[in-house]
């Protein structure tokens, strides 16, 4: 009998960066699954039970429904547990048809419920069942969501682009179809999943964390039963998942915590930055972040996909290439052909942190002189020197002799000991354990070098329900008052609303508006709390009832934090300051409305003009005209 | 080829010293390229006042020709903000504020240049003290109008708080002898006044450009007490020429300014969106009118969102650029060939007496030649055209020709980033500009796109390029990544959200409930 260990790892490569037919993915996977008798990579969606309740007998009331995200988002994959949850027939569903339909019970009331797994996909005729066209199985969709007994329901599948599009395209001057595509605008744009009495419930897939499909993902990874095939076949230390396999290295390190820790925290600073990264995405990250392998080939014979399969490990180990197999590297896509990795957006986004290319003097220092340096050496041992597979090897060392002695000018030499830097560095960010964060912090490694405290001391804090501390809001208004007044001002205690005279938007304000108390006085607050949709927001209150907030993207976040240690706000970036600019000017609305709600005179002769002390504590001069 | 009309007749009478009226004719008088979008805009608010002035505003109460207007010269101001560098000298020399100021008003009686009365003992009055007279001065300095550039005191101007911030544009000579200067207000922004005018939201306008210059704030009220109003010395002014009673682009402009007015920004904010979109107007103006004489339609803009390297999108924009820029010379040439090519013409040109006819002819349609001065070459009509296309285009090259280039770049839609050649490629104050005029709470991304083709004739996604490129230089792909790095590019301004990678919405960031 064939082994299954190496069935699994050629299977697992399905999921990889490999070209492939990416409209047919779900019918595709499944296919090939069968094939080799292996489970594909399973987990319960986050929003399965919930889609599901809505087409039992025991829903509360019938609702049309609209799965809406991303390709990869598992459009296709819930719509088939409906299908099978309504009792249709698997054989029907694995036609290639676009629609299909089932008459069922719901909410104890008979309806039919119409299933379009793909709406891009129907093509205008010859496909909508009953319906004569495409556009008449819309429009009496539009119809339905705002009628009281339509005896259908719909579940549509649509990427919310064509979604939008295909709106626009119907006939507008239909009641129906027109209030429909306003719906579903608002609905989209609002985040919502429904509005009070209409028959329409949206799911929007792309907004569900990555995070969180994340996790799911990854323990279905971990778990699957193909790694145990693997295991128990193992039968020498140079062949699949024998002592010295990267693949089962790869395997056991995301098991171990850290690394798969980091790689979260990555994902969940994405969904800080308003980055989704779909199911289909994070299996593929997954699956290269273990198969990987940076080179064409090894010992000779080809590595195909730059994915490893059971038959190139005794080739890898023995020419003395294992280092290429490197998960730290693979997760970036560091395995890839710049061409390849650029294609795929998953590291894209992963790239933007620019691990790999960020460091510190003390990190090239450890690097570069740890081996020899007496202080650096602990740490250089522990973590490069006890990493027989990833750390510091001979090649490593040769190349790092080379560099330092700089005896040749041989460029190329230097070329590739600066790319074992780069793929050292990534191992870093993973291994730094805990306990060392303060002496070495993996996110001095990242462009974000504020993301590790944004993670614990923002988002952790607030998520168990606990207050920011004052330092970190200090900070951020600190930021905020430099933006605003365009001078190194020291004051964290307040905000101070200042213009220039010609405009809010001056690079130099120095006419101020109005201060705004941080600790809470009267109504009048600063504070960074979570929003309906669990982000954080940081929110000025004027008033009870006149706040302004601002979602407190990590981007936001990074910039304000630099700014306030004294980054210059235009050079560390033009969008950001534009960013903050406008937010400032929402204030000096909401400050106005404060004062013309209170009465207070705008057109009296006062101007408060701002100036700095040399320790940047800002004073205020009034001048008062009689008119 | 259209021969194509003015609505009014030529007033070339009011303006002896234009020779020949072609850029007059087919754009005005006048479209020059020397005026910045805020020059054109201070110049426009001061018709505007004195036109609300005289009970007027924006109506021309049917009579298009001539515009005439009293604008402020407000020489005592100018004087005490621009002409009077001895006051920090004055506050650190003297502590004494009594001192400051006998000090300080006895230098200005000096020093002031023309004005009537060398009288500011006034002001002593107005102040509590020297020290914060000479601080609210200096910070009102910091208001000044394109403050960077170096121009003299006579010609700077205040940022437009309010009606008496307004005043023209003067020349002071040796003589202490004042007059009209024409070369930072070069009578675009009469122009601009006219199309607001005539534009089909002109009533609609009034309310909101009444407020520029009646509305109350501290800084307005500041600056007038720095003024003697009985010393205010106002001349009669205008005369200014738009050819044609209405006009699409007309519309175009005056439908974006109201939408700028309508946002209510806090403060002054719309101004500068008013003052850059207002001269781009013009801009496409003279596209437009250009392309009727050529007899095409208005060429498309096909603007590249900067790109890290080369793209076909770049070397598309590059090529636009240079067809555009030319369009303008194209026209004058084409223009003076129809006349050429007329029937009158040839008609005249075979007659006996061709010379006399085919003069005749020239001076009914360009005013020219009006006087032996004017031309003394053979008197022969194929020579006496040649002549007339020739002085023409130098003429044209001069000024009215470079006023795509020129505001094209003030406006922040003509640059060089990231390579040597003049090409399309927007900057963000633009395309913020851009987006608040069209999208008045949030807008779906490809909607925005094919509102900035249509009303701008501005190409960035693929649809548009679509219509406006030939099959041979299309390219699908380059222009979608075109409006991916323009969808990136305002994401990150805070102007756009997406919600997926198909799907996004361009937001007005001032409107409160995007966010």
């Amino acid at each position: 009998m064939a082994k299954k260990g190496p069935q699994w790892i050629r299977f697992l490569r399905q999921y990889g960066p490999i070209a492939r037919n990416d409209n047919m993915y779900d019918e595709h996977i499944r296919r090939s699954a069968a094939r080799v008798k292996l489970e594909p990579l399973l987990f319960k969606h986050p929003i399965e039970d919930e889609l599901l309740s809505l087409f039992s007998e025991t829903a509360e009331s019938p609702t049309s429904v609209i799965l809406t995200g991303t390709a990869g988002d598992g459009k296709t994959h819930l719509c088939r547990q409906v299908w099978q949850q309504l009792g249709g027939h698997s054989e029907e569903w694995d036609s290639d048809r676009v629609y299909h339909h089932i008459d069922t019970t719901i909410a104890g009331q008979d309806f039919t419920v119409h299933i379009v797994r793909d709406l891009t996909g129907l093509p205008e005729t010859g496909e909508s069942g009953n319906f004569h066209t495409k556009t008449d199985l819309l429009e009496f969709f539009s119809y339905s969501i705002f009628t009281d007994d339509p005896g259908s329901v719909f579940l549509i599948a649509a990427n919310d682009g064509q979604l939008i599009d295909t709106w626009a395209r119907l006939n507008q001057t239909k009641d129906a179809v027109d209030e429909t595509g306003r719906l579903l605008e608002d609905l989209l744009f609002n985040d919502l999943r429904r509005r009070e009495g209409k028959r329409l419930t949206l799911f929007n897939l792309s907004r569900i964390p990555s995070a969180t499909l994340f996790d799911r993902a990854l323990d279905a990874f971990l778990n699957h039963q193909g790694w145990k095939y693997c295991y128990d076949e193992a039968d020498s230390e140079t062949e699949l998942f024998g002592e010295s396999c990267p693949i089962r290295r790869n395997l056991e390190l995301l098991k171990q915590g850290q690394v798969s820790d980091r790689l979260r925290a990555l994902l969940e600073l994405c969904d800080h930055n308003d980055v989704h990264l779909s199911i289909r995405r994070i299996l593929l990250l997954l699956a290269n972040a273990v198969l990987g392998f940076a080179g064409n080939e090894a010992d000779g014979k080809r590595v195909g996909d730059r994915l490893m399969k059971a038959v190139d490990v005794p080739r890898i180990i023995a020419s003395k290439e294992v280092a290429k197999a490197s998960i730290y590297n693979n997760i970036f896509g560091g395995n890839l052909t710049e061409y390849r990795r650029n294609s795929l957006d998953v590291f894209d986004y992963l790239n933007r942190f620019r691990i790999g290319k960020e460091t510190s003097n003390r990190f090239d220092n450890l690097l570069i002189y740890g081996h020899a340096d007496e202080q650096l050496k602990p740490y250089f041992d522990e973590l490069l020197g006890a990493d027989t597979f990833y750390g510091a090897d001979d090649a490593f060392l040769a190349a790092q002799q080379q560099y330092i002695e700089g005896a040749d000018e041989d460029m190329e030499v230097t070329e590739q000991f600066l790319d074992l830097l780069v793929s050292q560095r990534r191992a870093l960010f993973f291994k730094i354990p805990h306990a060392m964060q303060d002496e070495f912090s993996p996110w001095d490694l990242t462009v974000f070098t504020f993301a590790g405290e944004f993670l614990d001391r923002v988002i952790g804090r607030l998520r168990d329900g606990k207050r920011v501390e004052r330092g970190v809001l200090a900070r951020l208004t600190k930021g905020l008052n430099r933006v605003f007044i365009g001078m190194l001002v020291a004051s964290d205690r307040e905000l101070l609303l200042a213009t220039g005279l010609s405009g809010s938007a001056a690079k130099v304000s120095c006419i101020l508006e109005d201060r705004i108390s941080v600790r809470q006085r009267i109504s009048e607050q600063v504070e960074i709390l979570l929003d309906e949709s669990k982000m954080p927001i940081l929110r000025v209150s004027f008033t009870d009832s006149l706040q302004v907030p601002l979602r407190l993207t990590l981007t936001r976040f990074e910039f304000l934090s630099r700014v306030a240690e004294g980054v210059l706000p235009g050079s560390f970036s033009k969008e950001c300051h534009e960013d903050i600019l406008a937010f400032k000017s929402r204030l000096l609305t909401a400050a106005k409305q404060r004062r013309q709600a209170i009465g207070a005179d705008d057109d009296q002769m006062t101007f408060r003009l701002l100036e700095l002390d040399e320790l940047g504590n800002p004073l205020e001069e009034v001048v008062e005209l009689d008119t | 080829m259209t021969q194509l009309h003015p609505d009014i007749d030529l007033p070339h009478n009011d303006h002896q010293t234009i020779r020949y009226w072609v850029d007059e004719r087919l754009w005005g008088h006048r479209i020059w390229d020397n005026q910045t979008p805020w020059l054109i805009f201070l110049e426009l608010a001061g018709i505007a006042e004195s036109a609300h002035r005289e009970g007027s505003l924006l109506d021309e109460k049917g009579s298009y020709y001539p515009l005439l207007f009293k604008p402020h010269q407000r020489i005592l101001l100018r004087n005490v903000l621009y002409n009077n560098q001895i006051l920090p000298f004055i506050v650190d020399r003297y502590p004494d504020d009594g001192r400051a100021w006998k000090e300080w008003t006895t230098w200005m009686k000096e020093n002031a240049r023309g004005v009537a009365k060398r009288d500011f003992s006034y002001l002593q009055d107005r102040f509590s003290g020297f020290r914060e007279f000479a601080r609210l001065i200096s910070m009102l300095r910091t208001s000044t109008v394109e403050s960077e550039s170096n121009r003299r005191w006579s010609s700077r101007f205040l940022f437009p708080f309010g009606a008496s911030c307004l005043y023209e544009d003067l020349n002071i000579n040796a003589a202490n002898k004042v007059s009209r200067e024409y070369i930072n207000f070069g009578r675009t922004g009469e122009l601009l006044y006219l199309m607001l005018c005539r534009s089909s939201s002109a009533k609609a306008l009034v309310s909101y450009v009444e407020r520029m210059t009646t509305n109350q704030n501290p800084w307005n009220t500041l600056v007038a007490l720095l003024q003697d109003e009985d010393q205010e010395h106002r001349e009669q002014r205008g005369k200014s020429f738009l050819p044609y009673t209405s006009h699409p682009v007309f519309d175009v402009l005056g439908e974006d300014v109201l939408q700028l007015f309508q946002l209510n920004l806090p403060g002054f904010d719309g101004y500068p969106h008013i003052a850059l979109l207002a001269s781009m107007h013009i801009m496409l103006y003279q596209m437009a009118i250009s392309s009727k004489v050529l007899g095409i339609t208005r060429p498309p803009i096909i603007c590249e969102i900067v790109a890290p390297r080369k793209t076909l999108v770049r070397e598309l924009s590059i090529n636009s650029y240079q067809y555009n820029s030319q369009l303008s010379a194209h026209a004058v040439t084409a223009f003076l060939d129809s006349i050429a090519s007329s029937d009158e013409w040839k008609q005249a040109e075979s007659s006996s007496d061709a010379y006399p006819r085919c003069k005749t002819i020239l001076l009914d349609q360009v005013v020219w030649p009006r006087d032996s001065d004017d031309y003394d070459k053979a008197h022969e009509p194929g020579t006496l055209i040649k002549h007339l296309r020739q002085s023409a285009l130098a003429r044209h090259r001069q000024h009215a020709g470079n006023v795509h280039r020129s505001y094209g770049r003030s406006v922040g839609l003509i640059s060089k980033r990231g390579t040597n050649k003049l090409r399309y490629a927007p900057n963000d104050a633009l395309l913020k500009s851009l987006i608040l005029a069209n999208v008045s709470d949030r807008m779906e991304f490809k909607e925005f796109l094919h509102r900035l083709f249509v009303r701008y004739g501005i190409v960035i996604g693929e649809r548009e390029a679509a219509r406006s490129l030939e099959e041979s230089e299309f390219d699908s792909k380059v222009f979608q990544s075109n409006a991916s790095r323009l969808e990136q590019r305002l994401s990150s301004l805070g102007m756009l959200r997406r919600l997926s990678d198909a799907c996004a919405y361009v937001l007005n960031p001032y409107t409160e409930n995007t966010r």
